[in-house]
Order: structure tokens, then C-alpha cells, then sequence
């Protein structure tokens, strides 16, 4: 925005709290700035002739997100749209690697766990988000939310691998074609997602998880130094990407 | 029952009118009602009504450059919404001619009275 309007940090926090209660509430994108931006005038304009925010939005924050939402429709196209992003895009990222090495085969039950935990992040970010956002607790309970909510996807992959060792289920392999096609369509399906969301995050990351790893399996390092260089690598890589991003988008 | 419950409703009516004759955005909307003697609603309220209106297509909204900053949300009055704030109209009319009725007669003595005791 060029014309960047004076608030105070009362309001801001409230505009990106109501932002994300209302992202989390699956409400349309350009609903929600429509709104945001109303009110950041009207927030900016009341406090420039001496109003509290309260005069605005009442006392109650959270009651107030919550009628504002009520009258948004949920936009369930965009969500489906999403999730399903989401959902493939993970799955082709983990699929790479193991292509990589040679022929696909999972068991059943790492395919159905492997989706059910999918979900239940996804589930888990979207009620933390909107639990965060609503209610008002302190930085330190935020994060230990967030927290909670990025480990406990590791937490059942974990489980998933264990279980998948104690368990068996039946394999599902896949032979040279069906691997290639599987192949293929991942490519044209991370192609596809980078040109339409028009970024290079995606491939940057699947690049740095997967190339590193195959060219050190080529050169006679030790399998020591090789893992060592290829986690630092990756991460490196990516790390040093979204910085620049995080640079260029400041210089804007 | 307090003032706000009882503005439910009326504050719709009100906003319709407000916008009925010239194109306005939310906050001269607040400003409006306030300098008419609605102190007591939260000024961020007009907002989901607006929006509720504006599902309803009762009013539109256009964006404009403002020399203040970014810009602003203009809201002006569709042919149903000139509908719906006649009906409004209609009804607040009754409405009031009704309660006066009712504590015209019911109330008689208490009402004369009231002046004095409630300020």
C-alpha cells in the first residue's frame, strides 16, 4: 500500500488478528481485505480524533470478529482447492527422493496413514490459528501452540514408520512405468502449482531436497560426510532463498 | 432491555436513509448516526450490517481515491434498497404511532409524572 495510514499497535494487532480469525473461518481472500482495509480507515480516522478503540469495535474483540464473520459466506471451492494443494504437493515432495532411488513401493497403510496425518495438520493449523487469533493470550502460550502444532506431524510420522514395522500391511509396488508416470505427473503437478501460485518456492525446495542427495551419492565421500553435506546444503539453500525473497519483497 | 437490543434492527433503517442521498463511506456513516444522538452502539457495528445489506443487494459499494489515504468504500442505495427503506419507513411509522398509543393510555399518570421523576 503506498499510502500507509498511522495506527496504533492496539489496532494493528486487532486488523491482523480479525485477518487471520477470518482466513482460518475459510472466508474468501478478497472479502477479507475488503473488510480489513474499511476498517483500517475507520480504526485510523477514530483514533485521529481522540476515539478508543472500543468506541469501534466495543469491548469485545472477539464477539466482534465473530459477527463479522457471520456475515461472510465460507468460500469451500477455494478451501477444497487448497487443501488439495496442500495434500499433493507434500505427497509429490516426499514421493521425489524415493523415486530417485530407484522404484516406488509403499504398504496401504503408510499411503492411509501418510493422508490422515495430512489432515489432521491441516485441521490442527486452521483451529490453532483461529483459537490464537481469537482469544488473547501471551506470546509465550501462542508459541507454545504453534509449536505443539508443527510437532505433531513429526510426532505421528514417527509413529507411522513404527507402526508400519510392526504392522503389515500390503504393498503396493509399483513397476518402472508406473513409477515414470508417477514421475511424471508430479513434475507437471509442481510445474503447474509454481506457475499458478507464480513462485519458485516450490521448486527451489523440492531441487534443494532432492538433487544434493543424488549428486552426493555420485562423488566417493564418506556416507557420514555425505549426509552432513547434504542437510547442510538443503537447508542452507533454502534458507539463503527465502531470505533473498524476504529482501526483494521488503525493497518493494 | 437495554438501548442497543433495542436498535437492533433500527439501525438498518437508519443507515438506508443515511446513504438514501448521497454516496458515503463507513466511518461519515458512524459520524452521521452519532451526530444524531446514537452515542451508545459501537461505531464498528454499521460494518456486518453494511455487509449483510450488501449481500442482500439492497446497497452497492464503489471504491474512490481519497486525498487522506488509501481508498475508501462508498456506499450508495440500489432500487430495492429504496424499497426496503420505504417499507422501513412504513413500519417505523406504525411502530412508533403504536408505542406512543400504548403509553399514551396504559401509562397515563405514570408518564405525566415520569418528567419529573426520571430527568
Amino acid at each position: 500500500m503506498s499510502n500507509e495510514l498511522k495506527l496504533s499497535k492496539k489496532s494493528q494487532e486487532f486488523l491482523e488478528n480479525l485477518r487471520v480469525y477470518l482466513f482460518s473461518s475459510g472466508k474468501r481472500w478478497d472479502e477479507i481485505e475488503g473488510i480489513v482495509n474499511e476498517l483500517e480507515i475507520h480504526l485510523s480516522e477514530a483514533e485521529k480524533n481522540g476515539k478508543p478503540i472500543e468506541k469501534v469495535i466495543g469491548k469485545s474483540p472477539k464477539e466482534y470478529m465473530e459477527m463479522i464473520s457471520n456475515e461472510m459466506i465460507i468460500d469451500y471451492r477455494t478451501w477444497f482447492k487448497y487443501i488439495c494443494l496442500i495434500i499433493f504437493g507434500a505427497l509429490f515432495i516426499n514421493i521425489l527422493p524415493d523415486l530417485l532411488e530407484g522404484n516406488l513401493s509403499y504398504s496401504v497403510l503408510e499411503i492411509v496413514g501418510y493422508i490422515v496425518i495430512t489432515i489432521t495438520f491441516i485441521a490442527s493449523v486452521f483451529t490453532g490459528f483461529k483459537y490464537i487469533s481469537k482469544s488473547n493470550q501471551s506470546i509465550k502460550i501462542q508459541g507454545l501452540i504453534l509449536f505443539t502444532i508443527a510437532l505433531l506431524p513429526m510426532l505421528l510420522f514417527s509413529g507411522l514408520i513404527f507402526l508400519n514395522r510392526s504392522i503389515n500391511t500390503p504393498i503396493i509396488y509399483l513397476g518402472n512405468t508406473g513409477s515414470i508416470i508417477i514421475a511424471i505427473i508430479a513434475a507437471l503437478f509442481i510445474i503447474g502449482m509454481s506457475l499458478w501460485a507464480k513462485t519458485w518456492l516450490l521448486i527451489i525446495v523440492v531441487t534443494m531436497l532432492t538433487l544434493p542427495n543424488y549428486l552426493l551419492n555420485l562423488t566417493s565421500l564418506e556416507y557420514e560426510t555425505q549426509l552432513i553435506l547434504n542437510s547442510i546444503i538443503t537447508f542452507g539453500g533454502i534458507g539463503i532463498y527465502l531470505w533473498i525473497m524476504f529482501k526483494l519483497e521488503k525493497n518493494k | 432491555m437495554s438501548t442497543t437490543q433495542m436498535l437492533k434492527g433500527i439501525i438498518d433503517g437508519c443507515l438506508l436513509a443515511i446513504i438514501k442521498d448521497t454516496e458515503v463511506y463507513g466511518y461519515e456513516m458512524a459520524e452521521k448516526l452519532g451526530s444524531y444522538g446514537f452515542h451508545s452502539f459501537s461505531e464498528g457495528t454499521i460494518y456486518p450490517l453494511l455487509l449483510r445489506m450488501q449481500k442482500e443487494e439492497l446497497v452497492t459499494s464503489t471504491l474512490k481515491k481519497s486525498t487522506a489515504g488509501p481508498r475508501r468504500k462508498y456506499y450508495s442505495l440500489t432500487p430495492k434498497g429504496e424499497l426496503e427503506l420505504n417499507k422501513f419507513i412504513e413500519r417505523w411509522n406504525n411502530l412508533q404511532s403504536n408505542v406512543n398509543k400504548v403509553l399514551d393510555c396504559e401509562s397515563d399518570t405514570e408518564y405525566t409524572k415520569g418528567d419529573e421523576i426520571i430527568e
